[in-house]
């Protein structure tokens, strides 16, 4: 995209804009293209395999006007959010606490790593069996899943931190507490951010199928009801749904990155 | 004009941490001792590669020494253990590096304030004291850019008064204008002059190039090739204000280059 801006730059204002509406209007055409293929598809496969893509925005509506909807939205919201805070601040803590124990860092590292294969969601029978089926087996899968890449950004990112920059911090009298918070914290942001864009839609999608397996709310729980009743169309516009969020989040995010990054000389996030 | 000595090198030595299953590593830095005086420019001259950094590091104590001793006014730097270092001798010493080492996400001010803010003396009259500054190297207008936005020259401006605002008695300069083109390179000698004329502060300044030496230093030290050994002392008496673009034509600098020159061979 920075490539391409720049490249618009140098020519005529003029054809910038025509080119600006080209992209756009290729987008709308796009998005007709893929709801047109949608919806032969779902004519030729019939509704039991693909829903229609009108009686979808139609149940959206519906569900939204009762406040189901808004209900199982908000229940997946939640336990995304709580998941998110829990495995954010781990993966955040950790690897601070970790800087201050080299000899330690190097005991558990591989372990850690190893543990990165582990299959969070073949884990959560036992999540079950010990933690009960309220909220708790699906807050460790959430919090379990945000934990790692978060764990392994902020890791790499502390390892990379210029040294340079904490020796002169060091010399002009700033205190290890500040040159974490300033420093460190500072220079990792961009690995920061990075992980937050695997991390965020992957809370929502470990809170999804939590769902599917506990409980009896949330849009996980609205999808497997659905498909548990041969109810196709509630299963697509819980898709639907659950993708718009993880779209909305997504923006939010970049916007937050702009702003706390907007020192960096060039734009280097990937844009979602 | 050296007066007491502020700060004494003594013997000092360094070689790097040896590597499992090679020679031990030559030595750096081998006995090596110098004193600097309160309020002194000294200049210190050497090939690259002569271990100049090294030396600075170890004074400012981010480095520590595999023998030998930095004693300032009456305390003795712990500086052979790791463990016990203390960079910047609690704010006494302060270092301008090679690199300006701004922290790219801070804008100019906020960067010159860095030093001031983790002390705790961040007030008006400091902020105004760091306004000061800005003034006088040429930096106003650019208090909101951030380092990538600045040039080559001022970022080095920058990180110069980013260690003068907090008026440390002693600064080492580690070829703080090596990288600079020679007009910028120029007026930042002379920058640096004014600037010092206005406090005296003590400075130690490494440098590998003997015209920068000269205009300069009080005295220059010239170093040999590593294991650095003092090859020659001299006192400059070019009398100062001087002038850094003219210095060239002063009766003393011709002999003293040669003899410094004929030194670092």
């Amino acid at each position: 995209m920075t490539s391409q801006d720049t490249a618009l730059e140098l020519t005529q204002p003029s054809r910038l804009q025509r080119q600006y509406y080209a992209v756009i209007a290729g987008r709308i055409g796009l998005a007709l293209l893929l709801l047109a293929a949608w919806k032969t598809g779902a004519d030729r496969a019939g509704p039991v395999y693909v829903a229609d893509p009108f009686q979808v925005i139609e149940r959206i509506f519906v569900d939204t006007q009762s406040g189901v909807l808004l209900r199982h939205i908000y229940v997946t919201l939640r336990l995304s959010a709580m998941g998110f805070a829990i495995g954010c601040f781990f993966g955040v803590a950790l690897p601070f606490l970790l800087r201050r124990m080299p000899r330690l860092t190097n005991a558990v590292e591989p372990y850690i790593m190893a543990s990165v294969g582990v299959p969070k969601y073949a884990l959560v029978p036992l999540f079950i069996l010990w933690f009960g089926i309220d909220d708790a087996p699906k807050l460790w899968l959430v919090g379990l899943l945000v934990f790692y890449p978060i764990f392994i950004a902020v890791f790499a990112g502390i390892r990379n931190v210029d040294r340079r920059l904490i020796n002169m911090a060091r010399i002009v009298g700033a205190s290890e507490t500040k040159i974490s918070r300033e420093v460190i914290w500072n220079s990792l942001l961009p690995f920061f951010f990075a992980a937050l864009k695997i991390a965020l839609p992957r809370a929502v999608s470990a809170a999804i199928i939590g769902e599917f397996l506990v409980g009896n709310e949330g849009l996980g729980y609205m999808i497997e009801y659905s498909r548990q009743n041969f109810d196709t169309t509630g299963v697509f516009a819980g898709i639907v749904v659950a993708t718009a969020l993880v779209l909305v989040i997504n923006a939010m995010l970049v916007e937050v990155d702009r702003r706390f990054n907007a020192w960096r000389p060039t734009e280097r996030h990937m844009e979602l | 004009m050296a007066g007491q000595p502020l700060l004494e090198i003594h013997d000092l030595s360094k070689r790097f941490a040896q590597r499992a299953g090679r020679e031990p590593p030559p030595w750096v830095i081998q006995d090596l001792s110098f004193t600097v005086g309160e309020g002194e420019f000294l200049t210190i001259i050497g090939p690259s590669g002569s271990g100049k950094t090294t030396l600075l590091n170890m004074i400012a104590q981010i480095d520590s020494a595999s023998g030998g001793s930095v004693r300032f006014q009456s305390q003795i730097a712990p500086i052979a253990d790791p463990k016990a270092l203390n960079p910047g001798l609690s704010c006494q010493i302060g270092y301008v590096t090679q690199e300006d080492n701004l922290l790219p996400w801070r804008t100019t001010l906020r960067n010159v304030l860095f030093p001031l803010e983790v002390q705790g003396r961040l007030n008006d009259e400091t902020r105004a004291h760091a306004q000061m500054l800005i003034r006088a190297v040429g930096l106003a207008g650019f208090e909101d850019h951030y380092p990538h936005e600045l040039s080559g020259g001022m970022r080095k401006r920058a990180s110069l008064i980013r260690t003068l605002v907090y008026d440390p008695p002693v600064i080492l300069m580690d070829e703080p204008f090596g990288a600079l083109d020679a007009q910028t390179r120029a007026q930042l000698q002379e920058d640096l002059l004014r600037l010092w004329d206005l406090g005296r502060k003590t400075i130690v300044f490494v440098t590998h190039d003997i015209a920068e030496a000269i205009a300069l230093g009080d005295r220059t030290l010239v170093l040999t090739r590593a294991p650095a050994r003092i090859a020659g002392e001299h006192k400059i008496t070019i009398p100062r204000p001087r002038d850094i673009r003219g210095i060239m034509t002063h009766s003393e600098f011709g002999p003293l280059y040669q003899r410094i020159r004929a030194e670092l061979q």
